[in-house]
């Protein structure tokens, strides 16, 4: 296999369906199952609390939800009791999602293919490298806040909004267009940050893990392997910090405009 | 949905969350970006209705363009707010 089909078959879809009904499988079992261990993780603590001295991992939980809760209470003017959770699932979440790029890039496809038989079987297992998953997340946030425009601002206060913003009242149908073009922009923002910063980690994973693919040379391999470990390991460290900031600015930014719905004055 | 949300936000609330404005700083340039690129969607679906395409595209495009500058300037204008104030401390 040649460099450039390794890197397109990484980075290729294992699908079902066709045209506008393919469905991207991997991308949904995957962050399906990541989802669901939180689920599971999160009510497995829930029925092992203790009040008194909590053990490590209630500690380390608790942290998390503190650290998100004073992100809500910073950035969010107002109350609403449903922000914190949706900031912390976001979190956790796209968090796990992100995780999936620190797996070695070979090793679940390569173990796909064992178990499935089929030597060239496609498995992307980093659903936030695929559009699809960030857009719908994106989506997500973006129905939520028009839900709470029109629900805090009335259905008045909304087609004010987008008549006399922001050039004021001489310029109307220009306004209509600015605000249009400024909410799509919004979850067009969220999505396209996270895919970018994804995609290129995972392709910069898979340009290092392809300097194992001179080890067959021979005397060549003394100077390549520990290059390619040194790389990875460092790029691996780096992106620690990646997949976390990209979690913690999507968590801070569906806040950030949801806390704008709930802004009269906005 | 059973939440019972909702208490308008307090007046000293109002249009000040600086971290929040700091957080948006950071994505300051996928802002700018998305505007163009929603300019241009939003002007496909007008050309679309209208029938006039490429015009109302490009013209979308345009303001989104100035919109993306104009949002990258107000945002970092509550930087430079911030930097003054730190020196008249």
């Amino acid at each position: 296999m040649g460099t450039v089909e390794y890197i397109q078959h990484h980075l290729t879809n294992n699908t079902i369906g066709e045209g506008f009904w393919t469905f991207n499988m991997d991308t949904i079992i995957v962050s399906f199952l990541l989802g669901a261990l939180i689920v599971f993780t999160a009510a497995r603590l829930g029925k092992q609390l203790e009040s008194g001295t909590p053990g490590g991992f209630q500690n380390f939980v608790e942290s998390i939800l503190d650290f998100v809760s004073t992100n809500v209470r910073d950035a969010f003017p107002g109350h609403n009791p449903l922000i914190a959770p949706i900031a912390l699932t976001i979190f956790l979440w796209v968090w796990m999602m992100n995780f999936m790029d620190l797996i070695p890039v070979d090793l679940l496809p390569w173990l796909f293919q064992l178990v499935t038989g089929d030597s060239h079987a496609y498995l992307k297992v980093v659903p936030t490298t695929d559009l699809n998953t960030t857009l719908a997340m994106a989506f997500t946030v973006f129905a939520l806040i028009l839900y709470y425009n029109i629900k805090i601002k009335g259905i008045g206060g909304f087609i004010k909004m987008f008549l006399f913003h922001p050039f004021g009242k001489f310029f109307v149908p220009v306004n209509v267009v600015m605000t249009a073009i400024e909410e799509v922009s919004k979850p067009l923002s969220l999505a396209l940050r996270l895919f970018g910063n994804m995609f290129a980690g995972e392709l910069v994973f898979l340009l290092i893990a392809l300097i194992g693919g001179t080890l067959a040379v021979g005397a060549a391999a003394l100077f390549w392997a520990p290059l390619q470990v040194l790389l990875d390991l460092g790029w691996l460290i780096f992106h620690l910090l990646v997949i976390t900031l990209q979690a913690f600015i999507f968590m801070v930014l569906t806040i950030v405009y949801l806390g704008m719905a709930h802004d009269e004055g906005h | 949905m059973s939440e019972k949300p909702n208490t308008p936000p307090s007046q000293e609330n109002r249009g000040a969350p600086g971290a929040a404005a700091n957080y948006l700083l950071l994505s300051a340039g996928s802002i700018f970006t998305s505007m163009l690129i929603a300019g241009f969607i939003v002007g496909y679906v007008l050309d679309e209705i209208f029938d006039t395409r490429p015009i109302l595209m490009l013209a979308c495009a345009l303001l989104g363009f100035i919109g993306g500058i104009q949002k990258v300037i107000h945002l970092t204008k509550r930087l430079d707010n911030v930097q003054s104030e730190k020196k008249d401390d």
